[in-house]
């Protein structure tokens, strides 16, 4: 039970706090983004979150975090093509932004160390809570990345891809968004690589009155790879936010959305399908905010689990006392295709005001012998119905999207999957 | 949408200043001194004329008890109890173990009658008490009509007076207070007392192991039905002191046992400590059924006074085939913080929960049920209505877990909340945990699935949508308190008509 004791430090909770006091010198960063860093590398210190911190119930950091890779200043990735020809790519390789990057009309972009030197984006460093340890991490280490400014009324045409690309080691990257009134914009989330790394990666989205943006997270790490990633989002008045998160890989993966809605008239739309296999331990973890009156959601998560992977989702919505004529609405389905795999979820809903309409479902289940005998009875065999009912169950998440190049370039990313693990 | 008038009535009716038990009662009590230490444990086990094996499992307990912290997970929020400022033994003084109902204190008898609690079996068979019998009849259907439920009372630390035991003994049955049956019965106790609530399982369990008082003990042997329906009536009414009450519940293979549970206290201004466990072993082709009506004090309009109910209940379908079901009212308390839960052990068990939760005031709920799917091709079943008014905090929180081997293991989940005001709060928050691909799971925190298949039949007559869903909604909901005797339905009843309409997740 509640014993106390002052737990020893872990391997990896010594590693990145020796890691931090030899990295220091080298990190970006005027008096404020420091002081912030110092604060941060005292989170790490009273330890990483175990399960009995509520919000990491399925993922017991201390326990799963075992091994710390050194910092790889050899380490060299490489850009790669993106999900959608023609897009704007803004590589970051290996923790690194790009000097030179391609001009986009009404798009002004800037690397995040000369933000952190200049120690203009301190403000955005803070943390959101006890628990937020991915935010403590990357505040501590992160070094780069970019910024990206959309101007008002802005409509690109072209999807701008960003990409996190490690070749092992740490990597600690933040992903800075502003997206004017009135902008449009669909924004690509590439995180992918090779090797045995760690990665933290935080992404801030800002969306002024009116602005409509497609966010796409597509996580395809190795299997060896650690990656904690974080997505946060401010709605502002009239806004919409579409947010597409796919896992499809790496060994311990924890992705957090937290989004607020701060504007009447905001509207956020999750969709994530997490493909898990192997040993991977998956876990998408989400709080939503609806802070203010007249704001509309919904959340669709669709998980398939092979092998001997372990999955959780948790989501979390909150509506505030004055946050009237909320309607959310979350689901969380999952496909549970092996015995030795695993899925835990926990679907809450904290509510304080009393004219809303909330709800959640969740369901766990294998493949419905129904529909698998449906299709044998039409000749099918067993192994090709069921790859046809467990891509047909992911892939209708994907279809919703209604921009034909992005929901062609998932269903290639799918394939590819299914391809490897199917 | 906002909650409809009907239901906004219908929840006034019991707000926390309508509460009718508050009244207390002068009796002379024999009381340890405050305070806990081994000590009190020792007079305790002494005054209970217990063996010695039961004063060092309290001991033993104690000790780990010192080791622990409170919890802080759940969404309650009280000052720090001090625990060295409550009584832990109080007993009328006139009932040095009454064993008929002669011998039991008048006064005492009078908190009965005027709760309703029919202690004397005799009168209401003989049908003398006529003016009681017709309110009875208001109740339709309801089991005390016949005069045929078995009461044992509970007066803070003990049990004052068991009715109908002789009969109960000529079916087999045993049903007694646990002081009793610790010294009549210490094979069975030993057995299995402890063995589902363990003295190391949580704070309060483990407090509660310590220094338990009273409680009931229920046997149904092998094949029995058990022929009458079992009730405990909890009432605290000395000030400062704690009610610690276990209660150990056994059905053997085939048996079957329907059993009630009732509880009030008087208004105080001073918070009082509740800390119950229960404990129920369902053997093969058992089937156990626990109904609560819970109804302490819940403190005053500004949150002042009531009870902390702090509870460990849980259940074990330890045979195959075993059952268990658990139905609860919650209406009182100023803190409730309680899991009626089931371990699903045995092959093809099944699990239950009904459970309506009503806060008003300043009152704060924290209640669900766990079910732990152990055994092959079990099934268990949710549904919780979850009703928020004034300042209150009415949480649910419910667990669903499937382990490897626990092939073909079925859930299913229905959890609603209702808000009345907007200076309350509603909260889900459900665990669902699958490590087996045939476990099916299905959780729905909306309103909206009632079956069209039944709607449609209703309507199809004539009757318009929103009472065709009352109609379904309340079908439901007195289904489960149909099965609780009337002194209980009284709340009960007040909320059958509570559709939930407007309600959220």
């Amino acid at each position: 039970m509640n014993m106390h004791t002052q737990p020893q430090r872990t391997p990896a909770e010594t590693a990145l706090i020796d890691a931090f006091g030899e990295r220091l010198s080298l990190l970006p960063g005027d008096g404020a983004v420091m002081l912030k860093r110092d604060d941060a590398i005292e989170t790490i210190k009273h330890g990483l979150p175990t399960r009995r911190i509520e919000s990491w119930h399925y993922t017991d950091l201390r326990r799963l975090l075992n091994v710390v890779p050194d910092f790889d200043p050899a380490a060299a990735a490489k850009a790669i093509a993106p999900i959608v020809e023609g897009s704007a790519v803004l590589p970051v390789l290996n923790g690194v932004s790009s000097a030179k990057v391609p001009a986009i009309e009404g798009v002004t972009v800037q690397r995040l160390s000369e933000k952190l030197t200049d120690g203009s984006v301190a403000p955005g460093l803070d943390s959101y809570g006890a628990d937020d340890a991915i935010g403590a991490l990357n505040t501590a280490f992160v070094a780069d990345g970019y910024f990206v400014d959309i101007a008002d009324g802005t409509e690109l045409q072209k999807p701008v891809e960003l990409q996190n690309l490690q070749a092992g080691g740490q990597t600690h990257v933040r992903l800075l968004t502003r997206v004017g009134a009135g902008a449009k914009a669909v924004v690509v989330e590439r995180q992918a690589g090779e090797g045995a790394a760690l990665v933290s990666s935080v992404s801030q989205l800002v969306l002024g009155e009116g602005a409509e943006v497609t966010w796409l997270i597509v996580q395809e790490q190795p299997d060896t790879a650690t990656h904690l990633a974080q997505f946060k989002a401010h709605l502002g008045k009239n806004t919409k936010l579409t947010l597409f998160v796919m896992n499809a890989g790496g060994k311990l993966v924890r992705q957090e959305i937290v989004v607020r809605t701060t504007g009447e008239g905001a509207d956020f739309t999750l969709r994530g399908i997490n493909l898990l296999a192997g040993d991977t331990h998956t876990d998408v973890t989400m709080v939503l905010d609806h802070a203010v009156p007249h704001t509309t959601s919904t959340e669709v998560i669709r998980n398939v689990v092979t092998g001997k992977a372990r999955g959780v989702f948790q989501g979390r919505i909150n509506v505030h006392q004055y946050a009237q004529k909320t309607n959310a609405k979350m689901a969380c389905n999952t496909l549970l295709l092996s015995d030795d795999g695993e899925f835990s979820t926990k679907p809450e809903l904290e509510i304080f005001a009393d004219d809303v309409v909330c709800g959640h479902g969740a369901t766990v289940t294998e493949i419905d012998h129904n529909h698998l005998f449906y299709l044998m009875a039409r000749g099918i065999d067993e192994k090709t119905a069921r790859g046809l009912l467990v891509k047909a169950f992911v892939a209708e998440v994907i279809e919703e999207l209604d921009d034909e190049a992005i929901v062609e370039a998932l269903e290639t990313r799918l394939d590819d999957w299914f391809a490897t693990h199917g | 949408m906002p909650a409809v008038q009907d239901t906004i009535d219908r929840v006034r009716k019991i707000d926390v200043d309508q509460y009718k038990y508050g009244f207390q009662t002068e009796i002379a009590m024999d009381k340890a001194p405050k305070g806990l230490s081994e000590d009190i444990i020792r007079f305790i086990s002494a005054k209970k004329d217990e063996p010695s094996w039961m004063l060092e499992w309290r001991l033993e307990a104690y000790r780990r008890w010192l080791t622990l912290d409170e919890p802080t997970w759940a969404r309650v929020h009280h000052p720090k109890i001090d625990f060295q400022d409550i009584y832990y033994y109080a007993a009328p003084k006139s009932t040095p173990g009454p064993t008929s109902l002669s011998d039991v204190d008048p006064e005492l008898l009078k908190v009965y009658e005027k709760l309703g609690i029919p202690l004397r079996e005799q009168e209401i068979l003989a049908g003398v008490q006529k003016t009681d019998v017709s309110e009875f009849e208001e109740a339709s259907d309801n089991v005390y009509k016949s005069g045929r439920v078995a009461v044992d009372a509970v007066f803070d630390s003990v049990s004052v007076v068991t009715t109908f035991k002789k009969e109960l003994a000529q079916a087999g049955v045993i049903f007694c207070s646990i002081s009793e049956a610790i010294r009549e019965h210490p094979e069975l106790v030993k057995k299995y007392l402890g063995s589902v609530v363990p003295t190391t399982d949580n704070y309060y369990a483990t407090l509660n192991s310590a220094v338990f008082t009273d409680g009931s003990f229920v046997f149904v042997p092998k094949g029995v039905r058990c022929p009458m329906e079992l009730s405990t009536y909890f009432r605290m009414n000395e000030k400062n002191t704690g009610q610690f009450e276990r209660t150990l519940i056994i059905a053997e293979e085939g048996a079957y046992v329907s059993y009630l549970e009732g509880c009030t206290a008087p208004q105080r201004d001073e918070n009082q400590l509740h800390a119950a466990v229960v404990e129920l072993v369902a053997l093969d082709d058992a089937e156990i059924k626990y109904s609560t009506v819970q109804n302490w004090y819940p403190g005053d309009a500004e949150g002042k006074g009531g009870i902390y109910n702090f509870v460990t209940k849980r259940g074990d379908c330890r045979g195959d085939r075993s059952k268990i079901s658990w139905t609860q009212v919650e209406t009182g308390s100023a803190i409730t913080w309680k899991y009626p839960s089931c371990i699903l052990r045995g092959d093809d068990s099944s699990g239950e929960f009904y459970s309506i939760a009503v806060s008003n005031g300043y009152q704060q709920v924290d209640s669900g049920t766990k079910m732990i799917h152990l055994g092959k091709n079990t099934s268990s079943r949710i549904i919780s209505k979850g009703i928020a008014a004034g300042y209150s905090q009415n949480t649910y929180r419910g667990q669903v877990s499937a382990h490897r081997k626990a092939t073909n293991a079925r859930n299913f989940t229905n959890c609603d909340s209702l808000l009345i005001g907007d200076q309350c709060g509603a909260h889900t928050v459900p665990y669902m945990e699958a490590k087996n691909s045939t476990a099916q799971f299905e959780h729905e925190a909306t309103t909206s699935k009632i079956s069209e298949d039944q709607k449609f039949y209703v309507m199809q007559r004539g009757i318009p949508e929103e009472e065709a869903i009352a109609l379904i909604v309340n079908g439901f909901v007195k289904d489960v308190i149909q099965q609780l005797p009337m002194e209980f339905a009284v709340e009960a009843q007040k909320l059958i008509g509570i559709s939930l309409e407007g309600s959220v997740g």
